[in-house]
């Protein structure tokens, strides 16, 4: 290169084939329930220079949660069962989205429901609300006529939950994948087929911690989410499974604590990631993330994060068998 | 020297002073960028990364409250009991290693400004927010009496850390200092004194202060405000782990709180 550097391009369409489009200015975004509703972090970063955020999960009706204890403490993570405590969709649409119109950075809203029909309903309601972005769909919940078996263990459920969404809106529609399925693989490409245009992975894996003075579970739900440092090669391994399968965005997550780790999941093929709970830890992380990305590039020679998308991963931008 | 991180609430601190204090406790004063220390309130605390910054373990910041805060110094102050991984390792911290703080967080404790005597019923290292709030309300002209319990007169705060407007009466469970018992025995005596009842300590502590002023109490006159002590993620009212149930719904203990009115919470 000549004297002058470029600052590399770290721009991402996530929704590369819906003419509502999901265009970042960079790969990092905040996970669903690690970031509130944007506005708990503004006192402790500058919210408007991330790529986009997730809010926390909504559901149909308000929820008030677990009761305590939701949160401990594990080895290099932490188990939640925090229950999906939010206000439910209506007061959610009066409430967030008239604040996030005014914001720079695009805000991705977080579904969670236990019927088919309830995510349908809730995705026709944001439709056309201004200040929503896009939609994640949660599809690590439990399925009430399918007798609690999680939409997101079972190829076909997962594929019914996408159509019927995809059906409600045209807002671009990621579905979060459940790290519990057997094979993550074959879901990623029954919610493709379905419509979706982009995947996010990995949501939490179910664990528990007991407290033995107590003889009991610490968490009063007894089991709870793990995720942190403690998920990452487990999540960055799904991840490169599923973009090698894929021709859709991957959105990669799962105990991202810095810049390396970040490029891991570039590499296995991720072309943006979600940051949770380590930014519970240090909110700095996502400014470290936002300002290191572009300067890991620019230190290696990269002129665009799309040049490294994938580089680690054989079966990326192959044609799926 | 502190140093600003490029974020609003966190900051790195270094450690000025180290004292034991109350047993094995310490009382450990840092470095604070000048906004933090004004901003400081009493019944307000500071998440510290209670680890090696290259480390992932132990992975979540550890509450404190606000001990003292020093304007001119440009200091802030917590008290820190050793009890678990991210305590103890707080603890060993010695002079000039620097600390990653997040803060100050959490609401104040409510003074009415009508309010002229401030009773404090403090357990444990629950005497901590309370020394700051007696130091602020002495300042304003308020009369403050302090009541402490511990196990034994070596677990107590001990006095000289109080000014020397407060009154300050003590229950030990051994009998080596004052009253023989616990500190919620010297509550009744206080009751019809206080406008307003500041604590903060062990579950058990506040169980029972609940039943004694609920006994002695007239009215819902005085009212108490209890600073409650939960496991915390985030510290900013993002991840809902940390909430507390009144009779308001769920409040978050680290925005709402840690202070709640006794007569809000709904006890399981
Ligand atoms: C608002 C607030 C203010 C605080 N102020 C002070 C202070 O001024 N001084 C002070 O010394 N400490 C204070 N604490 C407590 C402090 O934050 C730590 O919890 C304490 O130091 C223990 O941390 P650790 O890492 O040493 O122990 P850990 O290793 O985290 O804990 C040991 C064990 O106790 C369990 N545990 C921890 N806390 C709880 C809980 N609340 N309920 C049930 N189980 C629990 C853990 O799950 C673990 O199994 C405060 C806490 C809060 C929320
Ligand atoms: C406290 C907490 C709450 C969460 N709430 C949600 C939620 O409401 N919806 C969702 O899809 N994922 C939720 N998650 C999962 C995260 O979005 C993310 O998938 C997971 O934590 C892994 O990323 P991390 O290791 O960076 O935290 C939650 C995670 C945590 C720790
Ligand atoms: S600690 Fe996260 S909401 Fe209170």
């Amino acid at each position: 290169m000549g004297m002058t550097s470029t600052v590399p391009d770290v721009s991402v369409d996530l929704a590369p084939s819906n003419p509502r489009e999901l265009v970042l200015r960079n790969p990092v975004i905040p996970a669903s329930g690690c970031f509130g509703y944007g506005q708990e972090f503004a006192g402790a970063i500058d919210v408007q220079r991330l790529g986009a955020f997730v809010s926390k999960g909504i559901t149909p009706e308000f929820r008030s949660g677990n009761p305590m204890l939701r949160i401990a403490e594990t080895p290099s993570g932490m188990l939640n069962a925090i229950g999906l405590q939010n206000p439910g969709i209506s007061r959610f649409i009066r409430k967030y989205p008239p604040m996030w119109a005014t914001w720079e950075v695009p805000a991705i809203v977080n579904i969670s429901a236990e019927s088919v029909e309830d995510y349908e309903m809730m995705a026709r309601r944001l439709d056309d609300v201004s200040g929503v972005a896009a939609i994640e769909v949660n599809i690590s919940c439990p399925n009430i006529n399918a007798g609690g078996f999680c939409f997101g263990w079972d190829a076909r459920m997962s594929a019914d939950v996408t159509r019927a969404v995809r059906r409600a809106t045209t807002l671009p529609v990621i579905v979060k994948l459940s790290p519990g399925a057997v094979d993550v693989v074959e879901i990623a490409q029954a919610v493709e087929d379905a419509g979706a245009d982009a995947v996010s992975l990995i949501n939490t894996l179910v664990g528990m911690a007991i407290d033995v003075r107590k003889r009991a579970p610490v968490l009063a739900n007894v089991t709870g989410g793990l995720s942190g440092p403690a998920v990452r090669p487990v999540a960055l391994r799904m991840v490169w499974q599923v973009a090698g399968a894929v021709s859709i965005p991957v959105i990669g997550m799962g105990g991202i604590s810095c810049v390396e780790d970040a490029i891991q999941f570039f590499m296995a093929g991720a072309s943006a990631i979600q940051v949770g709970t380590a930014a519970f830890a240090q909110p700095k992380v996502l400014m470290e993330l936002v300002d290191g990305i572009p300067a890991w590039l620019a230190a290696n020679g990269y002129a665009r994060l799309s040049d490294i998308v994938g580089v680690a991963n054989p079966r990326y931008g192959t044609e799926p068998d | 020297m502190a140093t600003e991180l490029g974020t609003k609430l966190e900051f790195m601190g270094e450690i000025v002073r180290v004292e034991p204090v109350m047993g094995d406790s310490v009382l450990t004063t840092f470095v604070a960028p000048d906004w933090a220390v004004r901003a400081a309130e009493p019944g307000q605390f500071v998440q510290i990364l209670s680890r090696d910054p290259q480390s992932t373990d132990p992975l979540l910041r550890r509450p404190y409250s606000v001990y003292r805060t020093d304007i001119s110094a440009g200091t802030m102050t917590v008290l820190v009991r050793p009890y678990g991984r991210g305590s103890a390792w707080l603890c060993e911290q010695p002079l000039g290693a620097v600390l990653d703080v997040m803060g100050p967080l959490g609401s104040p404790f409510a003074v009415r400004p009508r309010t002229e005597r401030l009773l404090m019923v403090a357990g444990g290292v629950g005497a901590a927010p309370l020394l700051m709030l007696s130091e602020v309300a002495v300042r304003a002209g308020k009369q403050v009496t302090y009541l402490m319990g511990a196990q034994d007169a070596g677990t107590l705060l001990p006095a000289s850390e109080l000014p020397e407007e407060v009154e300050y009466v003590v229950a030990t469970i051994d009998g080596s200092m004052g009253h023989t018992g616990f500190v919620t025995d010297l509550v009744p005596a206080y009751l019809g004194w206080a406008d307003q009842v500041f604590s903060c300590g062990p579950e058990p502590m506040f169980r029972s202060l609940r039943d004694v002023v609920h006994r002695h109490r007239l009215g819902d006159r005085p009212d108490v405000q209890m600073a409650v002590e939960r496991p915390m993620a985030c510290g900013i009212g993002a991840c809902l782990g940390c909430v507390v149930e009144t009779r308001r719904g769920m409040r978050t203990a680290c925005v709402d709180g840690p202070a709640f009115d006794m007569d809000e919470l709904i006890w399981g």
